[in-house]
């Protein structure tokens, strides 16, 4: 891809991500996810490959239900209430209430509709990966924060528990790193969307904290292009630093206590008992065991054990990777070592 | 009085000097052995004193010398008891086991091991003595296991056999079955009383429930070998012939029943537990003595003869006689451990032969051997005027006339004549007749070591009995009169048993037998004892553990209720969840699925 049509695409999805977040008029905000939806195809497709073009086709498909969906929920809430401000949805009107959450939960690719959520990661390179997976989630997300109060939450509750439970039973049986990442980021998805109507503010926290931590794993990923486990296992030779902050990056992701990944955890735990929900909390923190397993045998496959390799495997350390990653250590740093600065987050609430 | 503590202090003293000269390594030649020996000849002497002051004045002392501990309200200390029982047995076990050392000398001189030999039996020694000492009963359980740790040591000294390490099993295993009554004792008094020292304790109530003295009861039935808990003594035999003349015959075995005679003040109260020991000590005597009719290997008879003076020990408790099964012990423990020895020379004169078939006519070869045997095995009959006659005699006496359990005395009394029943048998295979031993070995009983020992016993089984009796009071009143036919009725019996025993010798002596009879089959078998108790009951224990604490707990519980059954769950759901095949029709269906069933649970 050339790079003034790069530029412009790139351009394109940032607006349309802007519009959404910035926007109170519901037919704005559809507009901006369209913008959006419409100007990642081309990222997708970035690779011509048979595999990237199924991905996008998956996620258009699937984009395209979820935004006609809300379309049809806009028009029928400005039909039932007569105007169009977004934090005027009627909570006692289920259509819209439920075809919102509908739409915006696949959107954001929690459980019923998360099948694409995996495949399309798959089936597209790490970085665009790393595009679909954070950026693209800001949108529905900022949708969901300005209109929560107007949310069916036994439904959404419903859908995180399912989107947690999917996470951790789903990732179990992949080798694929990809793959892996896709169904953290459902179970993340699923923590996310278990508080927010308790306590939105920790949905963000929790998304930045998940922003930081998939964007060092994908770049991390990214330096030696390692997309199953077998590569990864032979990167211990080549760049024993990435290893190591892959291996305490996971630990974060999966939530292990004196890492920053824990904070969300702690926190929503917390206020998920708080409120009387301690089913749910317990529930959740027992597949968040499950990502922590198959983290862990990721660690175990990456740093505990040798695979057998080639011998002039051992040369690898010679080629040194010439791709560059901005932020890398500070978003590691923020993304590990910040747990003792919770009491700062914890002002956000 | 300071000569009666003091002497009895330097008495211990010097009997743990060896050990700890032992601990310096002074002793690496050969001379261990004799110093030992030397060591327990000067504490005998030494404690003569005390008992000669004893018999003179008559007066009990106890020892405190240590405070040792205070938990919660029980104060425990180091402590001896020196009363009737302790200061009369102490020189009796430090005269057997002086002769029997020296008797080791001999028999053990060719083992590589033998100073180590040699502190066993002091160790062994030492415990006896401290737990015939001891004033409370923590003290004395340090003794009792202490001789349950060094019999397991001594039977399993020829650890190279198969056999010797099995009897030492079983000699542990059940001598811990009567541990467990002992600390069962043991507990009861520290809730109950609140104490252990026996003054206390018998001061405190005389009329106590039965648990306490049903565990003491338990614990004297499994280191007195009494029936139920008999098999390991016969077994034990299988150590060195000194062990078995030792700790087998005439200390340690004799421990269970001096813990009963410690006790005595609280059980002479108590009908209960007296029929107890009345009915468990007939049984004993008459089932070993059947026993030891048909067995062929010499020290297994004498073995079982030992059970069976065990038991009439117990009966004897049982009649409410402590004082004359005290008597017994000591004097059984002269003419026990001289049969031992007498068969140790035997045996080691005919190269390690044991079998009695294969014997016969030592009185030629063997004459000193011979006569000391024939001595010993009278004096165990209770021969008038030898030593087992002051006692065995006394207490048949006393059974006779008693009006208890009259079932439980008659069967006394045909063990009483099964007694000289198996005596004649090994005098007349072992001395009588024509020699059936290979004709090889060179036997030769002239040497001191092997001579003195027995010598010095032989004394003690004449003597003994009457110098004990005449000496030391008697505590309970004699059972003065009686029909003439009651008080000839041990030497009728007896002598019953020895006409017969005679008979039958002479007239199976030629006989092939037919195909055994029944009851040869079941004396010859050990009342098929160990035949049903020592497989099916551990077996159905190893059985019961591997289904409730392997199969059940571990294999099922443990293993596949939570951890297999997670993992299986876990990758079953795994599996079910990711195994998706890129098909969007059916993601779409999910959409459409999920979504009407939203609207179906909301409306």
């Amino acid at each position: 891809m050339k790079l003034p049509i790069l530029t412009i695409v790139m351009t394109t999805i940032f607006t349309g991500t802007m519009l959404t977040m910035i926007s109170s008029h519901w037919l704005l905000i559809w507009i901006g996810l369209e913008i959006n939806m419409l100007s990642i195809i081309p990222i997708l497709t970035k690779n011509q490959k048979p595999r990237s073009t199924e991905a996008a086709t998956k996620y258009f498909l699937t984009q395209a239900t979820a935004s006609m969906l809300l379309m049809f929920t806009i028009v029928f809430n400005a039909m039932h209430s007569g105007q169009w401000t977004t934090t005027n949805i009627d909570p006692n009107n289920m259509i819209v209430s439920l075809t919102m959450i509908i739409a915006l939960t696949m959107k954001l690719g929690m459980t019923p509709f998360h099948f694409w959520v995996p495949e399309v990661t798959q089936g597209v390179s790490l970085m665009t990966g790393m595009l679909l997976l954070t950026w693209q989630k800001l949108a529905p997300i900022s949708i969901m924060m300005q209109m929560f109060t107007s949310i069916n939450s036994i439904i959404l509750l419903l859908i995180a528990l399912m989107s947690v439970l999917v996470g951790g039973w789903g990732g179990l049986n992949q080798t694929q790193l990809r793959k892996i990442l896709a169904y953290s980021s459902i179970a993340h998805m699923g923590w996310m969307m278990a508080i927010l109507t308790f306590c939105p503010s920790l949905t963000m926290l929790n998304l930045l904290i998940y922003l930081m931590l998939t964007i060092i794993m994908f770049t991390m990923l990214n330096m030696n292009t390692n997309t199953t486990t077998l590569t990864l296992s032979n990167l211990w030779n080549k760049s024993p630093t990435i290893t190591m902050m892959i291996l305490i990056s996971l630990l974060s992701l999966g939530g292990l206590p004196p890492l920053t990944g824990f904070l969300p955890k702690w926190v929503i735990i917390q206020e998920l008992t708080k409120n009387n929900n301690i089913a749910m909390a317990t529930v959740m923190a027992i597949m968040a065991l499950l990502n922590l397993y198959f983290y862990m045998r990721l660690i175990y496959s990456t740093s505990l054990t040798l695979f057998p390799t080639p011998n002039n495997i051992k040369m690898k350390w010679q080629f040194q990777p010439k791709k560059r990653s901005l932020f890398l250590s500070p978003l590691i740093i923020l993304s590990t070592l910040t747990l003792p600065l919770s009491p700062v987050f914890s002002t956000l609430n | 009085m300071n000569l009666y503590t003091s002497f009895m202090l330097i008495t211990l003293i010097i009997l743990s000097l060896p050990l700890a000269t032992n601990i310096l390594y002074v002793h690496k030649n050969k001379a261990y052995a004799s110093y030992v020996k030397l060591s327990i000849a000067y504490a005998f002497i030494t404690s003569i004193i005390p008992t000669t002051l004893f018999i003179f004045s008559g007066q009990e002392m106890i020892i405190s010398n240590w405070h040792w501990m205070i938990m919660q309200t029980l104060k425990l200390t180091l402590s001896f008891k020196l009363d009737y029982f302790s200061i009369l047995f102490v020189p009796v076990a430090l005269f057997v086991t002086w002769s029997i050392m020296e008797f080791s000398m001999w028999y053990m001189h060719a083992d590589p091991n033998i100073n180590q030999f040699f502190k066993y039996l002091l160790m062994f020694l030492i415990t006896m003595l401290i737990l015939v000492t001891a004033n409370n009963l923590f003290q004395l359980f340090i003794g009792w296991e202490g001789v349950g740790i060094m019999s397991f040591l001594l039977i399993g000294w020829w650890y190279g056999r198969t056999d010797a390490n099995t009897a030492a099993l079983q000699a542990i295993l059940y001598n811990r079955i009567g541990d467990i009554g002992f600390i069962l004792t043991m507990a009861w008094f520290l809730m109950y009383s609140n104490t252990w020292e026996f003054q206390q304790l018998f001061m405190l109530d005389n009329n106590l429930d039965m648990l306490p003295l049903v565990g003491l009861l338990v614990a004297a039935t499994g280191k007195s070998a009494q029936f139920g808990l008999h098999p390991w003594l016969p077994s034990a035999m299988e150590g060195p012939t000194p062990v078995s003349a030792l700790l087998h015959s005439s200390t340690m075995v004799v421990a269970g029943i001096f813990l009963l005679i410690r006790f005595h003040p609280l059980m002479e109260n108590n009908n209960n537990i007296q029929t107890l020991m009345l009915c468990l000590g007939a049984i004993t005597t008459l089932f070993t003595a059947i026993c030891a009719l048909t067995q062929n290997d010499i020290k297994k008879i004498v073995a079982f003869s030992t059970s069976s003076q065990l038991g009439l020990m117990m009966v004897t408790m049982g009649i409410n006689q402590p004082y004359l099964a005290f008597l017994h012990i000591c004097n059984h423990a002269f003419f026990k451990a001289m049969l031992f020895m007498c068969s140790g020379s035997i045996i080691h004169s005919l190269n390690d032969e044991q079998d009695i078939r294969k014997m016969g006519g030592l009185f030629k070869a063997m004459p000193f051997t011979s006569s000391s045997l024939i001595i010993g095995s009278l004096a165990l009959t209770g021969m008038p005027f030898l030593t087992g006659f002051y006692s065995k005699d006394l207490i048949i006496e006393s059974t006779s006339t008693s009006n208890t359990n009259a079932w439980a005395l008659l069967i006394t009394l045909i063990a009483t004549s099964l007694t000289a029943v198996y005596s004649t048998r090994i005098i007349f295979y072992v001395l009588l007749g024509q020699p059936r031993f290979i004709s090889m070995p060179i036997i030769n009983e002239n040497n001191p070591l092997l001579i003195n020992p027995i010598k010095r016993l032989v004394i003690g089984s004449i003597f003994a009995g009457f110098f004990l009796s005449f000496n030391i009071l008697p505590m309970n009143t004699p059972q003065m009169t009686m029909p003439t036919y009651l008080k000839l009725m041990a030497m009728a019996v007896t002598l019953l048993g020895f006409v017969l025993a005679m008979e039958l010798n002479i007239m199976t002596n030629n006989l092939k037998l037919k195909i055994p009879s029944s009851t040869f089959k079941f004396s010859n078998m050990l009342g098929f004892f160990p035949t049903t108790m020592h497989r099916p009951i551990p077996l159905l224990n190893l059985y019961m553990g591997q289904n409730t604490a392997s199969s059940l707990l571990d294999l099922t519980w443990l293993e596949k209720t939570m951890p297999k059954i997670m993992s299986k769950t876990q990758m079953t759901l795994s599996t079910t969840i990711s195994n998706q095949k890129g098909l969007i029709k059916l993601y779409f269906m999910s959409f459409i699925a999920s979504a009407l069933m939203m609207f179906l649970l909301i409306s």
